[in-house]
């Protein structure tokens, strides 16, 4: 899957924005939305949310984990621990960088909140190179992989399952047997 | 909110199909649901008729509505931006199958012809014309280009053996949606016992898709 599509369904998550224009409920397909009043804040779908943010038609309000005091927790835990920690959302990668992008205007201390990200992000992304790592040289069938992210796992899941089917044909070719014709003259 | 059935989509298309009573939004998400599924599986899923024509028909509809909207509204360019992302998790799903089809088509259609008496068909009519035309073409064109010119004893060529099969093999990885037990996963090498495994709800795994194949067909998982 490719980055793009992650971030694709990382817009549906829903984050809060204080519009500044009126509007009815919207009765979209995938559900309804608003009603809209200034100042009222309202929760709506990111990708709205930064289309309206564009527009200069509402302020928004990051989730509650995009917070320094609560990355810097997140961080030293994923540090410490060995296994991969719960993340505070699915998407937390492509939500900051989305709306970090997009309207880091509204979100104090913007910067440290992607460095923090970022740092959490290459910790994870380390110890997902390790597991992999022993996985293939343990010739494992099985893993159990809770607490990654969509994200994480495609950005190195697509190498690794070829890798890994690709060792499956070499070692399946070798066994004797089926070679064995092969040998013919 | 409305119930969309299967009723007013044209009746031909798929006759021992039960009734699917979802909302619209439930509707969205088992097409998104079925594009992920499609995108990771190795091999080419079963055909979700239903879901297509019946996201076809809100789509139309909801273009149908906003043609007699005003223009410049606000809410006419929010509904327009959902319309275009459930038009491309449409169309990406539906690449995603012809893909499929033009790489393993002899496959795709040996299957379809051993399927047995109401047993749900792999591809939609429109896949099945697809899959048999191009079938056809590479024969006529395989034929055109070389077979031909070959001595009478090599211009037979199989297609089904010519044509890799999908990799049933092939690692996937998949978050849980039903609990299930007992999945029995075959070793690696001959040193290693099989064993088995439970999968509970909400966690994730990475496995062989030949191990859980029938959980990606019943929805008791999600590729990811």
């Amino acid at each position: 899957m490719e980055p793009a599509e992650a971030e694709f369904l990382a817009e549906k998550e829903l984050v809060t924005i204080v519009p500044n224009f009126s509007l009815d409920r919207i009765h979209l397909i995938g559900g309804d939305l608003g009603p809209f009043n200034p100042g009222l804040p309202v929760e709506v779908p990111v990708w709205l949310a930064i289309n309206l943010k564009q527009r200069q038609k509402c302020r928004l309000i990051p989730p509650e984990w995009m917070d320094v005091e609560k990355l810097e927790e997140i961080r030293d835990q994923e540090r410490k621990e060995d296994t991969f920690t719960p993340m505070p959302s699915p998407y937390y990668m492509e939500l900051t960088k989305l709306l970090l992008n997009y309207a880091s205007d509204n979100i104090p201390k913007a910067d440290e909140i992607r460095t923090l990200v970022k740092d959490t992000w290459d910790t994870r992304i380390a110890k997902l190179r390790l597991s992999a790592d022993s996985f293939v040289r343990q010739q494992e069938a099985h893993a159990k992989l809770d607490n990654l992210t969509l994200m994480e796992i495609n950005t190195t899941g697509t190498f690794l399952t070829q890798a890994l089917n690709h060792m499956y044909k070499l070692r399946t070719n070798l066994q004797p047997g089926e070679s064995a014709h092969s040998q013919d003259f | 909110m409305a119930a969309v059935s299967s009723e007013g989509t044209e009746a031909d298309s798929d006759g021992g199909s039960e009734e699917l009573v979802l909302t619209p939004a439930q509707l969205i998400r088992s097409l998104e649901q079925a594009w992920l599924n499609e995108k990771f599986a190795p091999e080419l899923l079963e055909s979700k008729p239903e879901i297509v024509e019946c996201v076809v028909e809100q789509l139309d509809h909801m273009e149908a509505n906003l043609k007699r909207a005003k223009r410049g509204d606000l809410k006419v360019s929010v509904h327009r931006m959902e319309i275009e992302r459930i038009r491309y998790v449409l169309s990406s799903y539906l690449r995603c199958r012809l893909v499929k089809i033009e790489k393993f088509f002899p496959h795709v259609l040996e299957k379809e012809k051993s399927r047995a008496e109401g047993e749900p068909s792999i591809l939609s009519p429109e896949e099945f014309a697809f899959a048999k035309e191009y079938m056809a073409n590479t024969e006529t064109y395989l034929k055109n280009v070389a077979l031909k010119h070959m001595p009478p004893n090599l211009q037979k060529v199989s297609l089904l053996k010519s044509v890799p099969k999908p990799n049933l093999d092939s690692f996937v990885f998949l978050r849980v949606l039903e609990r299930q037990e007992n999945i029995l996963v075959e070793p690696e090498t001959d040193e290693q016992r099989e064993y088995t495994i439970d999968l509970e709800e909400g966690s994730q795994h990475l496995i062989r898709y030949k191990t859980i194949a029938p959980l990606v067909a019943s929805g008791a998982v999600q590729l990811i």
